[in-house]
C-alpha cells in the first residue's frame, strides 16, 4: 500500500501511530484504535509490537547504531534477548534475503546510500514483522537504485508475505507494484483506492500527487475521447494503443 | 581532482555561458556535486583551471566567488543557525557588504517573492522542510547573483512544491540569470528543456540540448539515467514530430491535429 | 598479533606500564620503561601512530618542563616529568589504537557499566566520521553565503565558528531524535539482559600474556624500589 498526501498531511504521524511510536513514546490526546497484525498498538508494549511491524525511516545513516553491519541487523534481536544461535540464523538470513552477505563486517559509514539502506533494511527483516512500514525510502537514491529497492520490495512481499507500506511522493516508480494507494490530507483520508482509481481521478493533484506525465496524457486523450478506457498505461503502451486507432 | 586515489572527475571541460540553464545528470557518484564544488572553489582542480566570470578559482576564495555564484545545497539544516528568518536572510547580505537600508530592501523583496512574510521573526529552525527550502534560496536570491546553482531540488517534495519551484526557475531564466540544477528528477527536468551534461564516474559522456540528448538510449543507460516517459513515448510512435513533446499538452495537441 | 588479544588484556597492559610509569624515579629506569613502550609498540606494528601522538605531545611536554625548570632549577627533575607526561600519553594511547570500538565496548561490559551508557558511547563514536562529513558540509553551505572562515584575526575566526557550531549542535540534536525513534522501533529496553552476536573468550594465549604482564610489572616495580638506589624523586 502507497501513502501519499502533500507535505504537512499527517502522514509521518499516522505511520508512528501504527508502529507504537505513538502512544508509547510521543504522548498526546489519543482516541479511536489501531490495531495491527491481531493486537492493539496502545494496549501492547513495543517490544510486542517491534515483532508486528518493522520500520524503516527515511535516513538510512540515524537508524544503524553499531560499527559493524551484523551487529547492527543483530541490535533488535540483542534487545528481544533472542539466544546467540537463533541469532546468528536469523541474521545471515537477512543477509542472504537483501544480498549484502558480502557487507557483513563492513563498517557502515563507508557504505553508499543504497547499501546503508539494505542494511536498515536487513535489520528490520531480522524481527519478522508482519508489516513493514517505509517512510519515504528512495528519496536519497538515484532512480535506478530506487527501481531496485522497489523491486526488492515486490520480490520480498512476494517471498515472505510481509506487507509492506510505502509513503512515497515518487509515484511513477511505485505503480506497478502498488496494490493500493491512499491519500491523505490534513490530517484525514482524502483519496483511496488502486493505482488506477486514484491516479485517474481528478483530485490526485490537488492533494501533492506527483501524477506520471503519461499518465495525465493518457487522461487528457481519454477525457477527449480518442482513447478507449484502459488500465493504467506505460508510454510505450499507449504508443501502441495510439498507432492501433489511427491505422483504423 | 583526486579522493581516496580515485580520480573524482576526469578530464571534464565544459563552459557555461550567461543566461544559460543547464542540468547535469548522472547516478551518485558519478562526479555531479564534486563538479559543482569545483564552480565556487569550494574543490581545486588537480590540473587545469576554473575560472568564474574571468576569476579563477584557484586566486579566489569561495567567499568572494559566492558573491557571483550562489549555491543552494541539498540540506536546509547544514546552513540555518540565525535567530530569525529575517536575521538568516540578512546574513549573507552582509558578509558581502551590502549597506543597511539595502539588506532590509533586499529581505523584505525575498520574504515576498517566496511568501514568507509572516515567518520574518521566527526562528528559521521551526520552519517545515518545504519552507526551509524556500527560505535558502530566498537568502541566495536576496545577494542577486548572476548564476544560481541548485542541488538536487526536488528531493522529497511533493507536486506542489515542485511547480512552485519550476516557476523559479522560470523566473530566474527569463530575468538573463545562468541556472544549473543538479537532479536525478528527469521528469522535473524534462519540460524545462534546459541543455543536459550526462556524468559516469567523473567524465562527461554527453553535453547537448534536452530534446537531442535524452533520445540517446544508449547514453542514458550507460549513464544509469532514466528517460522521460514524453520521449519514450515519441520514440514509440510510428508518425511523429520532429522533436519530442515537451509536457503533456503539447502531446494532446499534436494527437488532435493529427487526427483531422 | 597483538590487536588479537583480548581486550581486557591489551587494557592490563597499558594499565601496568602506566602505573611503572608512576613508580618510576629516575631518568634510567624511566629510559628503562619507555625503551619497553617502544619495543611492545614494535611488536603491535603500530610504532609510527604511536610516534605521532608523541610528537602531538611534544609542545606540552615541553611545556612541563620549562614550569618545573622554572621552579625547581633542577634540569634532572624537570626532564623526568616532561617525559614521564610522554610515558603516561603513550601507555593510553597504545590501548586506544590497537582496540577496536566493539572492542572497547566489550571491555566496557565486563566493567559493568549501565547498558545504557556502554550503548551511548558505541553510538558516539560510531558518528564520528558522520559528524566530521557534516562539518565539512555544513563549512562549505556557509562560504558559499559570503563567510570567510581563513582570514581576521583570533577573535574574528572565532565568531566566524558560530554558523558552522549552531548547524551542527542542531544536526545532533535532531539526530538524536531520530536514533531515539530508530531504537524504540527495534525494542530497545524490552527486556534487562540482552544477548549478544559476538563474544570474546579469553584464551590460553591472552592468559599467559597476561600473567607475564603482572610479572614483568612486579618485577620492574621490585627493582625500581630495592635494586637501584632510589635517585631523583
Amino acid at each position: 500500500m502507497v501513502l501519499a498526501g502533500p507535505s504537512g498531511c499527517g502522514k509521518s504521524t499516522l505511520l508512528r501511530a501504527v508502529n507504537g511510536l505513538i502512544p508509547h513514546m510521543y504522548t498526546g490526546d489519543y482516541s479511536g484504535h489501531v490495531r495491527v497484525a491481531g493486537i492493539d498498538v496502545k494496549e501492547s508494549t513495543m517490544r510486542d509490537l517491534a515483532q508486528k511491524v518493522g520500520f524503516l525511516f527515511q535516513n538510512p545513516e540515524n537508524q544503524i547504531f553499531m560499527f559493524t553491519v551484523e551487529r547492527d541487523i543483530a541490535f533488535g534481536l540483542e534487545n528481544l534477548g533472542i539466544p546467540r544461535a537463533e541469532m546468528r540464523e536469523r541474521v545471515d538470513e537477512a543477509l542472504h534475503l537483501l544480498e549484502i552477505g558480502d557487507l557483513a563486517l563492513r563498517a557502515p559509514h563507508e557504505l553508499s546510500d543504497g547499501q546503508k539502506q539494505r542494511v536498515a533494511l536487513a535489520g528490520v527483516l531480522a524481527m519478522r514483522p508482519r508489516l513493514v512500514i517505509l517512510d519515504e525510502p528512495t528519496s536519497l537514491l538515484d532512480p535506478k537504485t530506487a527501481a531496485e529497492l522497489v523491486q526488492l520490495v515486490g520480490r520480498l512481499r512476494r517471498e515472505l508475505g510481509t506487507t509492506f507500506v510505502v509513503v512515497e511522493h515518487r509515484l511513477d516508480l511505485l505503480v506497478r507494484v502498488a496494490d493500493r494507494i491512499v491519500v491523505m490530507n490534513d490530517g484525514r483520508k482524502a483519496l483511496e483506492g488502486t493505482p488506477e482509481e486514484v491516479l485517474f481521478g481528478d483530485e490526485a493533484e490537488a492533494y501533492g500527487v506527483t501524477v506520471p506525465s503519461v499518465t495525465k496524457l493518457q487522461k487528457m486523450l481519454a477525457a477527449d475521447g480518442v482513447l478507449p478506457p484502459a488500465g493504467l498505461l506505460s508510454p510505450a503502451e499507449l504508443a501502441r494503443v495510439l498507432e492501433g486507432r489511427s491505422t483504423r | 581532482m583526486h579522493q581516496n586515489g580515485v580520480k573524482a572527475l576526469d578530464g571534464v571541460s565544459l563552459k557555461i555561458g550567461s543566461a544559460e540553464t543547464v542540468a547535469i545528470v548522472g547516478e551518485n557518484g558519478a562526479g555531479k556535486t564534486t563538479l559543482v564544488k569545483h564552480v565556487t572553489g569550494l574543490l581545486k582542480p588537480t590540473t587545469g583551471d576554473v575560472t568564474v566570470d574571468g576569476q579563477n578559482t584557484r586566486k579566489t576564495s569561495t567567499a568572494q566567488l559566492s558573491r557571483k555564484v550562489g549555491v543552494a545545497f541539498q540540506n536546509p539544516d547544514h546552513q540555518l543557525f540565525s535567530e530569525s528568518v529575517e536575521e538568516e536572510m540578512s546574513f549573507a547580505l552582509r558578509n558581502f557588504g551590502f549597506a543597511p537600508e539595502l539588506v532590509e530592501q533586499r529581505v523584505r523583496w525575498g520574504l515576498e517573492l517566496f511568501g514568507l512574510e509572516e515567518y520574518r521573526k521566527s526562528s528559521p529552525l521551526v520552519l517545515s522542510g518545504g519552507e526551509k527550502k524556500r527560505l535558502t534560496l530566498a537568502c541566495i536570491l536576496a545577494w542577486d547573483p548572476e548564476v544560481v546553482i541548485l542541488d538536487e531540488p526536488t528531493v522529497g517534495q511533493d507536486s506542489i512544491q515542485k511547480e512552485r519551484l519550476a516557476g523559479t526557475i522560470r523566473m530566474l531564466t527569463s530575468s538573463g540569470k545562468t541556472v544549473v540544477v543538479v537532479s536525478h528528477d528527469i521528469e522535473f527536468l524534462w519540460p524545462i528543456q534546459p541543455r543536459v551534461v550526462v556524468m559516469k564516474a567523473g567524465r562527461v559522456l554527453g553535453d547537448g540540448p534536452a530534446a537531442i540528448l535524452m533520445q540517446d538510449k544508449g547514453l542514458l543507460d550507460s549513464a544509469r539515467v532514466a528517460q522521460p516517459q514524453l520521449v519514450e513515448f515519441f520514440e514509440r510512435l510510428g508518425e511523429r514530430p520532429h522533436a519530442p513533446f515537451a509536457d503533456p499538452l503539447d502531446a494532446r495537441r499534436w494527437v488532435e491535429e493529427t487526427r483531422r | 598479533m597483538y590487536h588479537r588479544l583480548d581486550p581486557r588484556v591489551k587494557l592490563l597492559i597499558s594499565v601496568l606500564m602506566f602505573a611503572t610509569t608512576l613508580l618510576v624515579r629516575s631518568l634510567y629506569e624511566l629510559a628503562g620503561v619507555l625503551a619497553f613502550m617502544v619495543v611492545v609498540a614494535a611488536v603491535a606494528m603500530v610504532l609510527r601512530r604511536v610516534a605521532r601522538t608523541m610528537m602531538f605531545t611534544a609542545t606540552f611536554s615541553v611545556f612541563i618542563f620549562v614550569l618545573n625548570f622554572i621552579f625547581t632549577r633542577n634540569l634532572e627533575t624537570s626532564l623526568l616529568y616532561a617525559a614521564r607526561f610522554v610515558a603516561i600519553v603513550v601507555s593510553t594511547s597504545l590501548f586506544f589504537i590497537t582496540t577496536s570500538p566493539d572492542e572497547l565496548e566489550q571491555v566496557m561490559k565486563t566493567f559493568r557499566l549501565p547498558r545504557d551508557v556502554v550503548f551511548a558511547f558505541v553510538t558516539a563514536v560510531r558518528f564520528i566520521p558522520v559528524m566530521f562529513l557534516d562539518t565539512i558540509q555544513i563549512m562549505d553551505a556557509q562560504k558559499s553565503r559570503g563567510l570567510e572562515l581563513e582570514k581576521g584575526n583570533v577573535l574574528k575566526r572565532v565568531r566566524n565558528m558560530i554558523p558552522v557550531l549552531i548547524p551542527l549542535v542542531v544536526n545532533s540534536v535532531v539526530r538524536s531524535g531520530e536514533l531515539a525513534e530508530a531504537m524504540e522501533s527495534r525494542a530497545y529496553g524490552a527486556v534487562p539482559k540482552p544477548t549478544s552476536l559476538v563474544e570474546y573468550r579469553a584464551r590460553t594465549a591472552d592468559r599467559v600474556v597476561a600473567v607475564s604482564a603482572v610479572v614483568l610489572f612486579a618485577l620492574a616495580a621490585y627493582s625500581f624500589y630495592f635494586v637501584f638506589p632510589a635517585r631523583i624523586l
